[in-house]
Order: structure tokens, then C-alpha cells, then sequence
């Protein structure tokens, strides 16, 4: 799986002139972290979002988006198969820890429904969040909602990942932690990943390349 | 009673079974929507009693139509006709007093021709009492059958009055000693216009014979003069100084249960006693007539041209006719509405079903006979109308 | 490239704007042909001036437009000025919840209701007479006085006092609705940690940050509190002197007037009471730019503690007079419902009986049959198409027919709060009688649901659109399609909030007087016509059994609003939610 993005360039309709707001042209291969940094207003979510199919007025793209070769720019989001993750863990209050895993699940084609119990439980234990399954979201801490978020994130199989400021929310003591684990998953699973981020820390620990943006 | 006295009740009796027969085959499991002023809870209380029997013997369904307006009804069936709407009205039988009848005459949206046909409405015997085919001094034609009959009474607060003006004179000086107390109706309303009625009979004794003939420009004045005069000097003295009128009759009801006024007056002298069993009115209020007379009048039921359920709407008309049902609406604790049925043609058993009545002490006293103001002819209504808004402006 | 979902969104949204727009429009031209003489069913079928030479000349018709601007524009700047108060004095205070509260019982009851309510309380034998009776602070001790303030007056002040009463509550709800949005709470959030930081009070940060940011965001609701007090007819005409009423008042009049003639004048003064309206919005709007010229001498004036005293003063009265009322409403009402005799000045009636309720129960049934069948019926409606058009807003899709811009919307959207009811309801009735004579529920169905489409819409847009759109974006990422993201995400996570709408759908509905009579010409009773027709009647005590009816119908659907989210819920997950104030808003998007 790669991730390409062939000369994407983010405008505002609203503002004069006829510079973009940002201009990529990266490719990301499986199992790479690409990190994109820059101060507030440079564009990155708009990025994300143009990546994921949800950019919405006033901006506009110019460019291509590719996934391995398949050009998915008139894609709805739903059918990119592009997981993200965001600071915020962002589990759905009305399902409990199990819940939310198997939602992302039943989109899974390969795993059969009978399956699915035994599969999530064996995720929770693998990070260590045993017998967890039937909890209510909120009961979680901070860095266990957040392991359950990725847990959700990979259970859909996506085809690549965005990560959206995803330590910024942490606390110190879990943030290491939690960038070690996450980078882990996504190399194990050689998922191709663009990571916008404003701390430097999160984009040597991704050990990719770092694309730097100017401020506007 | 003469034996073929009793003989002609047994057969109109056997033809009115046999009429009611063929209706209630006629008309089954039918809706009829009556239109009827639904501010009084004892009104409203007796047509569910009505209701009731309806189903019961007939199958029919009165669904009685609550208007806070006689008019609005009268402006639906316009409404119809205008609308091309010429057989499948939704008003099937309607309560109308003079003015709505002279409206809905004019613009032809009653039924013509149907009242003679009605079994019960020979029990009202037309032929002696003109009363009952004469709507505010317009020939009813067959248009509307008449259904009950009411004079105007007054009713005071024994406790903040003790002695009432027992006259229109005697009422202007008491509304000068007590200002604030007393008022009536805007003559948008029946009972404002039968108030200025009232006072007009009653101030021109001496040309009284000119307000039972169509009304002339000379007539009006000379009889209006002394009406103006009275009035003029009433209303400063009135509640709210004369400027704001109640719209409604029941309004006034209400300003003398909550003690604003002291004295009133109403078209339904039974009302009165029943509002004071109900709590709507203090205990202390008793009820009277002037010593100068009583204005009276009859009203009526009218079936719109266009009514979908005609048949049944007959039906209905003939049934509120029926001693059963006229008897229980004269019941002070029902209603008090006076029956239009002469007693005459009635059977024993059947007056006896009329004289139930218990006394109360803010009844009308039944031992003191009333000398009974009959309506001037309908053309003065208006002519009374449009001279007082032109004198004193609108009430909307 | 859409689904099939989505395309119905759009169709539900195009539903929306037709529901709102059509009846609006053919109403004021329905009421337009009998204006300018066009009544074949009269016999007029040519067109004339006529109905308005005729109004025209109708004495005391300059006092009655002058007393339908006057009331409407001065209930409603009394209303806005007070609801601002509030919010500068309490925004930011832990009192704001409870002082919510205290407005809320005037905020259901209907227009009707209120009227009535101030009749108990208010008039000479109400519950204020009685006490300055028994306090000694008459002269006139033991009866009551012939020289009361209220109702009735001939400068509106009872009309302006009844309209002003009704309609703050609704503008603190809408205001408050606008100051949870995430992106308005975050910068209010701010300027009050970085003006405080300066020394500035709560207040003044308010008035001087908050309300330039907030005003833009209420004032088409404020229009269409102020187009709907000019036009208002249960109000004055249960509480305004009839010598001479207001326009709109005259218009009801008119149009039930027995000589039919009088409908050419009606429908002209309907036209009329439209200018009325145009009118007073024009003077709002003159206003608006009188004071936005001045904005800088409110911005650049200090703090003034005589002025923040005043304000706190004002806002602390509000409070106490809403508390007072609502306490007063609730003993005069209830008790009068109850009552036996009750003789003035006593505070207490004679006895107690159950009399008026056994009489209001055997008549009541079918009303409430009616009022709650189409309550629900309406309100389901309403709010299942607004669900869908609120969903249609984001699918991405460039048309120049379908309705997506947003201005356009919003004014089709209060249209029927714009254009008053005395206008086009009748012209409605000229239609539905012209092509649908035999529909009942049909009518009256449509001109419901065109007064509580906008309200469930109101209710639910801010809760819809502030939902973070990442739980979206997390989902679409899932593959989930529109349809599963609406089904499992959206609706349970706006469980809350959608109940909340359909209880106001309810409460609006329930309210309904002018159009619920016209459509049917009164063939469906519902409590609210038996309740003015009640009021018109002449007992007080069955009239008090009905102001508690309609109190306690939009009551209990609020309550289920409040207890079913707790009921299907587990308890332990939903711990933290609030009736109309979602868990989730604390995201920013």
C-alpha cells in the first residue's frame, strides 16, 4: 500500500490572490510515517481533510490523491477506506469499549461474526485493556480510551492513516509511551501514514520524513 | 281536557313514532356537526345529554361544534357556497338567533321549506302563537324551527346592593350613585341590542305602536331622542367609563362573579340560579324583573342548504322538539331554557315531565307575573345598531 | 456521487422548503383577491379599492395600526432588553440553570394561557387586588376598585405587559441556544478570561464583547418575535381594550362580522396589518443602524458602577417578578379551578369542590384526543423532515435549483413567523374551501405543521450542526455509509436533543388557536380553541380548569423528554446528560 498525493494544493475561495494555502507532492510508502508540520493556519487539517473527502467551502483542491495506484479524488470519504485519528479519543459514548471496536468491525469482510467476540478480546489483551470490553467509554482514562481508538481505527482494516495532533492531549508520563505503541501498530500492519503535528517530539519518534510548512 | 283533545295528542303521538320510524331507518350511524354557541357549560351539558339519547335511540352522532361566534358558522357556509360547494356541507344544523337568521335568509344558506314537515313542531301550535314562525319580526318561512324562548331579567348582589332599580330610571340613578358598577354588552351582541331595545320600549310608552312597524327615518327619531339622552348620561357612570364593552353576553356573567359588577341581566333567567349552584356566581345574587316589563323573544334552529346529513339533521330538530327533550331543558339544574311547546297539546304524563322545578332563592320568583315586552320589528335592530356606533363609535 | 439516502435528504429538503413557503404564499393571495374586491361568492368579481376606502374611513382606524406598532415594537424591545439583562448579569453565573427555570413556566404556556392567567392575577378581583386589599392599602376597602390599572386600557399597556411577559422567555431560550455553539462558547470562553484579565465585570464584558457577537445570530428570531407581537390576536383581544382594538384584533372581528359585505374591509385590513408589520421591522432595522452608528461610545466608555447597578437591579427584578408571577399563576389558577365561592378580598375561596373538573372532564375528551393525536402526528412529522433536511445539509453537492443557500433558507424558514397569521390563514381558508372541501385533518395538518416545522428546526439545528463532525469522519473512515453513520452515530448520540424538539413540537402545536379554527371552521376542538372559547364564556372556574390543562400537556412532553433517555439507557453510560444540552458539545469541531 502507498499513499501519494501528486501536487495537492489547498485553496481558500475567500481570501484574494491566487496562492494556494499549502502545496504537497509526497508519496508514502507502506509502513512510513510522513510528518507535516506548521504553525495554526497553515492548512494542515484542511490537508487531512481533502485527504479523507471531506473538504468543504470555502476551500478548494487542486491535484491528485492516489492509493496504491487507484486515483480516489471523486471518492465519497466512506469508500477511501481512510482511518483517523484525532487528539481526542473520540469513542462513541452510546456503545461501551467492546461496541465500538465491533462497529469498526463488521466493516471487516475477513473476519467472520462469530469471530468477532474472541478477536476484540484478544486486542484488548494485547494492550492490556482485559475484561474491558463491556466497560462504558467514559470509565476509561485518558490513554485507555485512547489505545481503544486505534484499537477501532485498525479493526475497519483501513488502507491508510491519518493522525491528527494524535499525543497532543496526553499527559507527559503516557505520551512516550503511547508514540512508541502507536508507531509500532502501523509498521506492523506496513500501513502507509501522514501525521500532522505541531511538537517536533511526535515527528522524530515517527522516524519518516517531515515536511515542513511555511507559515501563511 | 276534552276527551278528542286527548284523542288528536294519541294520533299526532302515533304519527310522530311512526316519522321518527322512518327516519331513524333513513339515517343510521350518521354525524350530524351542530353548530352552536358553546360558552355555557350548561348548554354545552345538555347537548351531551342530547347527544346521548341520539345515539341511544336513533344511531345518529350530534357533535356539538362549540363556537365562540354564531357568525363563524354562518361564514363557513358562505365560505361553501362560494366555493361551488352546493350538497356536501360540513354544517348540518345550526343555532341562530334573529340576525344571523336575517343574514343567512338574505344570502339564501338555509333550507327552505322544512319546518312543517317536522312531527313535533305542530306541538309548538305556530297557528295561535305567531311567536313561533316570527324571528325579531321576520317571518321565519319554514327556515328555522323554533326551539326555546327566553325574556330579559336583571340579577343583582343582594350584599353590595340590596335594593336594585326597580325601573330604567331608577337604574341611571343607581349607576350614578355606584359608578363602575353596572354595564352591557356592545350591540354587536344580542344582548346589547336587546339592552337599547329595552330601554327604547321602555322610555317611549306613549309611541310604542310605532316600534312594531318597519322602522322610518321619522319614527327612529322620534322615539331615539329621549334613547340618546339616557344613554348619554349612563355611560360615564358605567364600568370602564362606557369606552371598553364587554363583546359577549357571558362577560357580563363573569364581571359579576368576580364582584366588579352589582347588577346585571341575561336573556336566560334560569341561568342565573344554575350559575350560583355551579359557584359562577356569589350566593348573595338574587334575580328580578323591572316593574315596567320584560323584553321576550323566541330561538330558533336553521339547517344550512348545503348540510351533507340533511335527513339526520331532521331527525335532530324533530327530537330537541320532543316534549322528553324540551322538558329536560327547561330543568333549572339542566339548563332553564323555557320549552316553545304548548302545554295545551301536551298528555298529562307529558306536563308532568315540566313541572319538576325546585325552587332557589336566586330563581326568578314564579308567583310575580311580568308584563312581557314582545321584540320591535327587525328592521329597527340595525337601524338601533348603526345609530349607536355612529353616536358612540365601534366595539370591535 | 451520492447515495440513495442522501438524494432523499434532498427531496426531504426541498419538502421543507415547499411545507413552508406554498401555504404562506397562497394564503396572502388569498386574502390579496377579497382586499382589491374579488369575491364572486359575494357577487364581486371585479377589482376595486373599495375594502379600503371603507377601512379607511373607519373611525378610530390611525389609533388601531397606532396601537398594533406600539404594543408589538415596545413588548418586544422590553422583551429583548430584559432577556439581554439576564444574560449580561447571569451568563457567566452558576444561577443560570435555576434562573432558566424560573422563566420556564411562562415559556410553555400558550399565549392563550397566559392572557388568562394574568386575568386571574392581575384584574380587579385578582390575586394582586385581594392582597393590597387585605394589606389596608386601598381606600376603597372591601370592594374591589372601579379604577384598576389592568386589563383593558386604552394605551396597550396590558397588551404590551401580556406580550413582553410571554416572549422574553422565548428569547433567552434562543439566545442561550446560540451561546452553546461551540465556536460562539470558545470565543465568549476567551473574551472573558482576557477582559476580566483587565478588570472588566461579567456585564460589561457582555454588553461589550458577547452581544456583538451574539445579536447578529438572534435577530431574525427577534424579527419574528416582533412580527408575530404586532399581529398577536389572542393577547389583546382577552386582555386590550376593545374601543378600538388592535388592527389585528379588527381583523378577527371583521372577518366573523354577520354582514358578510364586512369581508371586503377585513381582507383589506389583513393587507394592511401585513404593512403593519413590514413597518415595524423597518423601524427595527432603523434602529439597529442608529445604534450601530453609536456602538463606540458603548465601547469605548468605561466601567460605569452606576450603570452595571441599574442592570443587576433590572435583571434581579426580572427574576423576582418571573418568580412571583409563575408562584402567583400557579396558586390563582389552581385555585380558582377548585374554588367554591371565593368573595372578595378573601386570599382564600370559601370551600373547595371538584365540581368544575367533572364538568370539564365529561366535555374534554374528545379536545384531547384531537389536541394529542395531532400533536404527535405534527410533531413527528416535523421533526423527522427536519432530521432529513438538517442531514441533506451536508451532503456536497453544487445545483442552482435545489434550495442549499443558507439565506435563502433561513428566510423561508420564518416566513410563517413573519407573515402574521390574521394574514394569510383566512386567504388559506379561501383556498382550502376553493379545492379541498371536504379535508378536516388534511388543513389543519398543514397549517400546523407550518407553525412548528420552524420551531422543531430552531430546536434541533444547533444541537445537529454542532455534533463534532470527526465522530463522523471516524466513522465514513470505518467505511460506514451516510446512512449508517445517521443511523448508528447521529441519532443515538442526538437522542436528547431530537426529544427535546419533538416535546416543543408538541408545546407549539398544542398552542395553536387562529389556525386550528380556521382550518376546520371548529370542527376539531383542541383545548387551546376550548380554552378562548371558554374564556369568552362565563365561568371563571371551568376557564382556570383549562389554563392548568394547557399548562400540563406541553409539561408532560417535555417531562418525557426528560425521563425516556434514562429509561433506554443505561444509567451508568449516559450519566452526564442534561435535557437540550448534549455531552458532546464540549469538542470543538
Amino acid at each position: 500500500m502507498t499513499l501519494k498525493l501528486d501536487n495537492l494544493a489547498i485553496y481558500n475561495k475567500n481570501s484574494a490572490g491566487k496562492r494556494p494555502l499549502l502545496e504537497v507532492n509526497v508519496e508514502i510508502k507502506a509502513g512510513e510515517v510522513v510528518s507535516i508540520m506548521g504553525p495554526s493556519g497553515s492548512g494542515k487539517s484542511s490537508l487531512l481533510n481533502a485527504i479523507a473527502g471531506q473538504l468543504r467551502e470555502p476551500f478548494k483542491q487542486t491535484g491528485c490523491i492516489y492509493l496504491n495506484t487507484a486515483l480516489i479524488d471523486d471518492l465519497p470519504p466512506y469508500k477511501r477506506k481512510i482511518g483517523v485519528l484525532y487528539q481526542d479519543p473520540l469513542l462513541f459514548e452510546h456503545m461501551n469499549v467492546g461496541e465500538n471496536i465491533a462497529f469498526a468491525m463488521v466493516q471487516n469482510k475477513q473476519i467472520a461474526a462469530s469471530q468477532r467476540q474472541t478477536r476484540i478480546a484478544a486486542m484488548l489483551e494485547s494492550v492490556g485493556l482485559a475484561d474491558m470490553a463491556t466497560r462504558p467509554v467514559h470509565s476509561l482514562s485518558g490513554g485507555q480510551q485512547a489505545r481503544v481508538a486505534l484499537l477501532r481505527t485498525l479493526a475497519a482494516s483501513p488502507s491508510a492513516v491519518l493522525l491528527d495532533e494524535p499525543f497532543s492531549k496526553l499527559d507527559i508520563n503516557t505520551r512516550g509511551q503511547m508514540r512508541k505503541w502507536v508507531f509500532e501498530q502501523l509498521l506492523k500492519r506496513q500501513l502507509p501514514t501522514l501525521m500532522v503535528t505541531h511538537d517536533k517530539q511526535d515527528a522524530i519518534a515517527a522516524g519518516g520524513r517531515i515536511i515542513e510548512l511555511p507559515p501563511c | 281536557m276534552t276527551l278528542s283533545n286527548s284523542a288528536q295528542a294519541i294520533l299526532k303521538y302515533i304519527l310522530v313514532s311512526l316519522h321518527l320510524l322512518m327516519f331513524s331507518v333513513i339515517a343510521q350511524a350518521e354525524v350530524v356537526q351542530f353548530h352552536a354557541w358553546g360558552g355555557s357549560a350548561q348548554v354545552n351539558g345538555y347537548l351531551q345529554w342530547v347527544s346521548e339519547q341520539l345515539q341511544k335511540e336513533y344511531g345518529i352522532t350530534l357533535h356539538h361544534v362549540k363556537l365562540a361566534d354564531t357568525s363563524d358558522a354562518v361564514s363557513r357556509v358562505l365560505a361553501e357556497k362560494a366555493a361551488g360547494n352546493h350538497t356536501n356541507g360540513s354544517v348540518d344544523l345550526i343555532w341562530v338567533n334573529g340576525e344571523n337568521f336575517a343574514a343567512m335568509k338574505q344570502h339564501q344558506l338555509l333550507l327552505p321549506n322544512w319546518v312543517s314537515s317536522i312531527p313535533n313542531f305542530t306541538l309548538t301550535n305556530a297557528q295561535k302563537n305567531p311567536a313561533m314562525v316570527t324571528d325579531f319580526g321576520i317571518a321565519t318561512e319554514g327556515q328555522e324551527a323554533p326551539w326555546g324562548k327566553a325574556s330579559l331579567v336583571f340579577y343583582h348582589n343582594s350584599r353590595l346592593l340590596p335594593t336594585p332599580p326597580r325601573n330604567v330610571h331608577q337604574l341611571l340613578r343607581f349607576s350614578r350613585e355606584n359608578p363602575g358598577r353596572f354595564t352591557y354588552p356592545a350591540p354587536t351582541d344580542y344582548l346589547g341590542v336587546s339592552f337599547l331595545k329595552y330601554v327604547l320600549v321602555a322610555l317611549n310608552k306613549q309611541h310604542r305602536a310605532l316600534l312594531y312597524k318597519p322602522v322610518t327615518e321619522r319614527a327612529f327619531k322620534t322615539v331615539s331622542a329621549a334613547l340618546w339622552r339616557y344613554l348619554d348620561a349612563l355611560h360615564p357612570t358605567m364600568w370602564q367609563q362606557g369606552t371598553h364593552m364587554v363583546r359577549q353576553a357571558s362577560a357580563l356573567q363573569r364581571l359579576m362573579d368576580s364582584e366588579v359588577l352589582w347588577l346585571s341581566f341575561s336573556f336566560t333567567a334560569a341561568e342565573i340560579p344554575s350559575a350560583v349552584s355551579r359557584f359562577d356566581l356569589p350566593r348573595s345574587t338574587r334575580t328580578y324583573a323591572m316593574d315596567e316589563g320584560s323584553l321576550a323573544n323566541v330561538h330558533f334552529l336553521g339547517i344550512p342548504y348545503n348540510a351533507a346529513h340533511r335527513t339526520s339533521a331532521l331527525t335532530v330538530v324533530n327530537f330537541l322538539l320532543s316534549p322528553k327533550a324540551q322538558a329536560k331543558k327547561q330543568q333549572l339544574a339542566v339548563w332553564g331554557d323555557a320549552t316553545v311547546l304548548d302545554m295545551s297539546l301536551l298528555s298529562e304524563r307529558q306536563k308532568e315531565w315540566f313541572n319538576t322545578q325546585q325552587t332557589h332563592p336566586s330563581a326568578l320568583s314564579t308567583s310575580t307575573a311580568v308584563p312581557l315586552f314582545a321584540e320591535p320589528h327587525a328592521s329597527w335592530t340595525d337601524t338601533l345598531r348603526d345609530a349607536w356606533f355612529k353616536r358612540y363609535g365601534e366595539r370591535l | 456521487m451520492i447515495t440513495g439516502f442522501q438524494r432523499f435528504t434532498l427531496i426531504a429538503r426541498i419538502a421543507f422548503v415547499a411545507v413552508l413557503s406554498i401555504p404562506v404564499l397562497a394564503g396572502v393571495v388569498g386574502v390579496l383577491f377579497p382586499a382589491f374586491g374579488y369575491f364572486p361568492a359575494l357577487g364581486s368579481d371585479s377589482f376595486n379599492a373599495t375594502g379600503f376606502a371603507q377601512l379607511f374611513a373607519v373611525d378610530g382606524i390611525g389609533v388601531m395600526i397606532g396601537l398594533s406598532l406600539l404594543t408589538g415594537v415596545s413588548a418586544t424591545l422590553l422583551a429583548t432588553l430584559g432577556a439581554l439583562s439576564l444574560l449580561a448579569v447571569f451568563y457567566q453565573s452558576r444561577y443560570l440553570q435555576k434562573i432558566q427555570r424560573l422563566f420556564s413556566p411562562l415559556l410553555v404556556l400558550p399565549h392563550a394561557g397566559v392572557a388568562i392567567a394574568l386575568l386571574f392575577i392581575l384584574s380587579p378581583s385578582g390575586l394582586v387586588a385581594r392582597m393590597v386589599d387585605v394589606l389596608g392599602l386601598t381606600h376603597s376597602s372591601g370592594v374591589t376598585n372601579i379604577y384598576w390599572f389592568f386589563p383593558y386600557d386604552n394605551y396597550g399597556i396590558a397588551i404590551t405587559l401580556g406580550l413582553a411577559l410571554k416572549e422574553l422567555p422565548f428569547i433567552l431560550l434562543i439566545a442561550l441556544g446560540v451561546l452553546s455553539q461551540p465556536q460562539i462558547a470558545r470565543k465568549v470562553h476567551g473574551y472573558y478570561q482576557s477582559a476580566s484579565a483587565l478588570g472588566y465585570s461579567p456585564s460589561t464584558i457582555f454588553c461589550k464583547t458577547v452581544l456583538p457577537l451574539l445579536y447578529p445570530q438572534i435577530r431574525l428570531p427577534l424579527l419574528a418575535v416582533l412580527a408575530f407581537a404586532t399581529a398577536n390576536v389572542e393577547i389583546p383581544l382577552l386582555l386590550g381594550s376593545n374601543y378600538p382594538p388592535t388592527l389585528s384584533v379588527a381583523v378577527v372581528q371583521w372577518f366573523n362580522h354577520v354582514d358578510l359585505s364586512m369581508r371586503f374591509m377585513g381582507s383589506a385590513a389583513a393587507v394592511v396589518q401585513l404593512l403593519v408589520t413590514v413597518f415595524a421591522l423597518l423601524i427595527w432595522f432603523v434602529s439597529e443602524q442608529g445604534i450601530y452608528r453609536c456602538r463606540h461610545l458603548i465601547y469605548l466608555s468605561g466601567e460605569s458602577y452606576i450603570r452595571r447597578g441599574i442592570l443587576k437591579t433590572f435583571a434581579y427584578s426580572l427574576c423576582g417578578l418571573y418568580g412571583a408571577m409563575s408562584l402567583a399563576v400557579v396558586y390563582a389558577v389552581l385555585l380558582w379551578s377548585f374554588a367554591t365561592y371565593w368573595t372578595f378580598p378573601n386570599l382564600l375561596p370559601d370551600g373547595i369542590t371538584t365540581l368544575h373538573w367533572q364538568t370539564a372532564w365529561r366535555g374534554v375528551a374528545p379536545a384531547l384526543g384531537n389536541t394529542l393525536l395531532l400533536g404527535i402526528i405534527v410533531s413527528a412529522v416535523a421533526l423527522i423532515m427536519t432530521v432529513m433536511t438538517l442531514e441533506s445539509e451536508t451532503v456536497q453537492i453544487e445545483s442552482r435549483w435545489l434550495p442549499m443557500n443558507n439565506r435563502f433558507f433561513v428566510v423561508v424558514l420564518f416566513l410563517p413567523l413573519l407573515v402574521p397569521g390574521v394574514a394569510f390563514l383566512y386567504g388559506l381558508v379561501w383556498f382550502q374551501q376553493r379545492f379541498f372541501p371536504q379535508g378536516e385533518w388534511g388543513p389543519l395538518f398543514v397549517t400546523h405543521l407550518v407553525y412548528v416545522l420552524p420551531y422543531v428546526f430552531i430546536s434541533l439545528a444547533v444541537a445537529y450542526r454542532k455534533l463534532d463532525a470527526r465522530y463522523i469522519q471516524v466513522a465514513y473512515g470505518m467505511g460506514k455509509t451516510p446512512w449508517q453513520v445517521f443511523r448508528a452515530i447521529k441519532l443515538p448520540m442526538l437522542f436528547n436533543p431530537l426529544l427535546v424538539a419533538f416535546a416543543l413540537g408538541l408545546a407549539i402545536s398544542f398552542s395553536q388557536y387562529l389556525p386550528t379554527l380556521l382550518s376546520t371552521g371548529g370542527r376539531i376542538p383542541t383545548i387551546t380553541t376550548e380554552a378562548v372559547a371558554l374564556a369568552s364564556g362565563s365561568s371563571y372556574r371551568l376557564t382556570a380548569v383549562y389554563v392548568v390543562l394547557q399548562a400540563i400537556l406541553p409539561w408532560l412532553g417535555f417531562l418525557l423528554a426528560w425521563w425516556l433517555p434514562k429509561r433506554f439507557f443505561n444509567p451508568s453510560t449516559q450519566a452526564n446528560s442534561v435535557i437540550g444540552n448534549p455531552v458532546y458539545d464540549t469538542k470543538a469541531g
